[in-house]
């Protein structure tokens, strides 16, 4: 019988949330769009907002999260017939879920343009997942702070941090010789490093999100 | 039969225990001849729900009526106005009898008795006939 | 764990302990008779609040055994919730979303919503299905909380403070819809409140809690009759004796008041045999008694 409430939950989240991943996507769409106007100019300012895009979907999703508790909806989730696991399983799997729907879209549409009009040569697609993935990795930081942490300031340090360290990051793995190596080819060149960082990532994600629902599920106190 | 207590007022102002409120207000509708001797009356339930007071108080009242002989409860039946011929004027006596007692009490502490008082009470019916011929 | 469980209680619980840093819940046992309405009261921070939360399963108690309708708490918390309508004062509803969307969420979710009677509490509270919530008043909100609980006509209702913060028209609407409630008696009512007007007029049985401890459980009409206020005249000379059933006096010059907690009539008599006239003996309401009993029980405890 749970799964119905559960897909309550979800759907729920959904309706609360749909505008953002709209407005995501939307937002996306145009970074490409930019960057089909075929300037250098407008390839790097395309390219930036792209993954802007992808950054602040996987900031703002998991504030909805906090707000819940904050706002004190939680207690009358919590009054629903659902148990304090299924509530966290019902979060994990909506915000993942609606992360999902904008990141693959747009994923997937950055992987066309470049496929299909070729204003970046296919060997930038192993740079373009390693970047895509990490606002993946970023979001799931945030959401696992949010729905452990038991006061709203976790979900914003975990925020903070994150935005302050993806400038960083994309910064020296673009100095890393393996990775930037073949990004002129026309090809796509997977190596050994490329594999190792994005296997890293992707390894975090399930990581991330186990322990959140591990924690979680050792709560007594839920509200 | 929800339409029967809505002239019922039970207030928390009033001194008195809601369930002997209660109790007053039933016996004041037999007293006067509203509810007639055998009449069918609500439910304990019913009369909580219409009153908004607890169950509880309306079968206290409920139960103290019966003791007195003032209504009947059956199990499974429902309630009604006992059906002794003449309850109301008895009730209508027990009222006078209470007032006079009080009159009594006040009067003695005022150390009227006896003739004087009978006197008082002369003049205090006399007072009441006047009005009701004007 | 007892498995003989009294299939008539809505609510059960047995040695209930819960420990936070500054405060414990110590053996709260409760018993909440089918069909009938239990109001809890006491001072603030006394646990009501944690009482209440243990029944609906969302803090786990240290000790002690909980059952609502039957089923253990927390373990069966799911099972239980389908039939229980939980509202509390500090509970808030998605600001963003309408009263309307609210509803269908709700019945989207129970199949015992009853959209007729939703709409007839739409009408008796006032409240629009197309306002957002962040447009609505505080007693807006409240009402439009427990709108969401009754149209579900839930076997229990658990309400912490419902009419807390409300106006007068609207606390008599709550209290309308309440007692509405117990013309079916196979439903129940717990609710807490400092209004204790409401409490002693709906209530069947009443709960008092201070400190984590349960002082007094009983049904109403014992309770407020076992509680009386005794006005003395004491002549000069003329000592008060101490008697059982007495918790106070108060005296001054040659009036005295005695408050008894559990009244009998042999009281006045022996007042009166000890030279004292008992000038009246009145009732107390519920509020008067919620003061001297607090005020009481906490002397017992410093002694």
């Amino acid at each position: 019988m749970n799964t119905w409430v559960v897909g309550q939950l979800i759907r729920k989240d959904w309706q609360l949330n749909r505008v953002l991943i709209f407005a995501s996507i939307f937002a996306g769409i145009l970074a490409l769009a930019v960057v089909q106007l075929a300037t250098e100019a407008t390839a790097v300012v395309g390219s930036v907002w792209f993954f802007i895009a992808l950054i602040l979907v996987g900031c703002m999703l998991p504030i909805g999260i906090v707000n819940e508790r904050k706002k004190q909806n939680l207690a009358f989730l919590m009054s629903l017939p659902i148990s304090s696991i299924q509530y966290t399983t019902s979060k994990l799997l909506s915000s993942t879920g609606l992360f999902l729907i904008p990141w693959l879209t747009l994923v997937l549409a950055a992987l066309l343009s470049i496929g299909v009009r070729g204003i970046f040569p296919r060997g930038v697609i192993p740079l373009l997942l390693i970047l895509a993935l990490m606002p993946f990795v970023g979001f799931c930081i945030i959401t696992a702070a949010s729905l452990m942490g038991e006061s709203e300031g976790w979900g914003i340090a975990a925020n903070v941090a994150c935005n302050s360290s993806y400038g960083l990051a994309y910064y020296f793995l673009c100095r890393v010789p393996a990775v930037m190596s073949n990004a002129a080819s026309r090809v796509v060149v997977w190596n050994s490093t490329i594999l190792k960082i994005l296997g890293t990532e992707l390894a975090l994600i399930p990581l991330l999100l186990g322990v959140t629902y591990f924690v979680q599920s050792r709560k007594r106190d839920f509200v | 039969m929800s339409s029967m207590n809505g002239t019922f007022s039970i207030s928390q102002t009033d001194k008195r225990p809601m369930y002997l409120q209660i109790m007053g207000q039933i016996k004041q509708r037999i007293a006067v001849g509203d509810w007639e001797e055998g009449r069918p009356i609500s439910s304990i339930r019913q009369l909580a729900v219409d009153l908004r007071v607890s169950v509880i108080t309306v079968k206290r009242a409920y139960l103290e009526l019966e003791r007195e002989g003032v209504i009947v409860t059956q199990q499974g039946k429902g309630s009604h106005v006992a059906s002794t011929p003449g309850l109301g004027a008895r009730l209508r006596e027990q009222e006078l009898g209470k007032y006079l007692e009080q009159a009594a009490r006040i009067a003695a502490q005022l150390g009227i008795r006896g003739e004087d008082l009978e006197h008082r009470l002369r003049e205090a019916g006399d007072r009441i006939s006047e009005k009701e011929t004007i | 764990m007892s498995e003989n469980y009294h299939h008539d209680l809505a609510i059960e619980l047995r040695g209930v302990c819960k420990k936070y840093r500054f405060f414990s819940l110590d053996h709260i046992d409760l018993d909440v008779p089918q069909g009938q309405i239990m109001g809890l009261i006491g001072p603030n921070g006394a646990g009501k609040s944690t009482t209440i939360r243990i029944l609906l399963g969302l803090v786990h108690q240290d000790a002690g055994e909980a059952r609502v309708l039957g089923h253990r708490m927390p373990a069966e918390q799911v099972t239980a919730k389908w039939d229980i309508g939980f509202a509390s004062e500090d509970m808030r509803l998605y600001e963003s979303m309408t009263l309307g969307w609210h509803m269908n969420f709700i019945r989207s979710i129970y199949p015992t919503w009853d959209a007729a009677y939703a709409q007839v509490l739409l009408k008796r509270f006032g409240l629009l299905a197309e306002q957002k919530i962040k447009g609505l008043s505080h007693g807006q909100r409240v009402k439009s909380t427990l709108l969401l609980v009754l149209a579900r006509k839930p076997k229990l209702l658990v309400l912490d403070e419902p009419t807390t913060g409300l106006d007068p028209v609207a606390r008599h609407e709550i209290l309308r819809e309440l007692t509405d409630v117990m013309a079916d008696e196979g439903r129940s009512v717990l609710f807490s409140s400092h209004n204790t007007q409401d409490v002693e007029q709906i209530s069947d049985q009443i709960t008092f809690i201070d400190r984590g401890r349960i002082i007094d459980s009983m049904d109403k009409e014992t309770y407020l009759d076992r509680w009386r206020r005794l006005r003395l005249e004491v002549p000069s000379g003329i000592e008060l004796p101490v008697l059982p059933g007495i918790i106070g006096v108060r005296q001054e010059g040659r009036l005295a008041v005695a408050t008894a907690n559990a009244f009998e009539p042999d009281l006045a008599n022996a007042y009166e045999n000890s030279g004292a006239i008992v000038q009246r003996i009145e009732n107390m309401t519920l509020e008067e008694i919620f003061v001297a009993n607090v005020a009481h029980s906490r002397e017992e405890v410093e002694a």
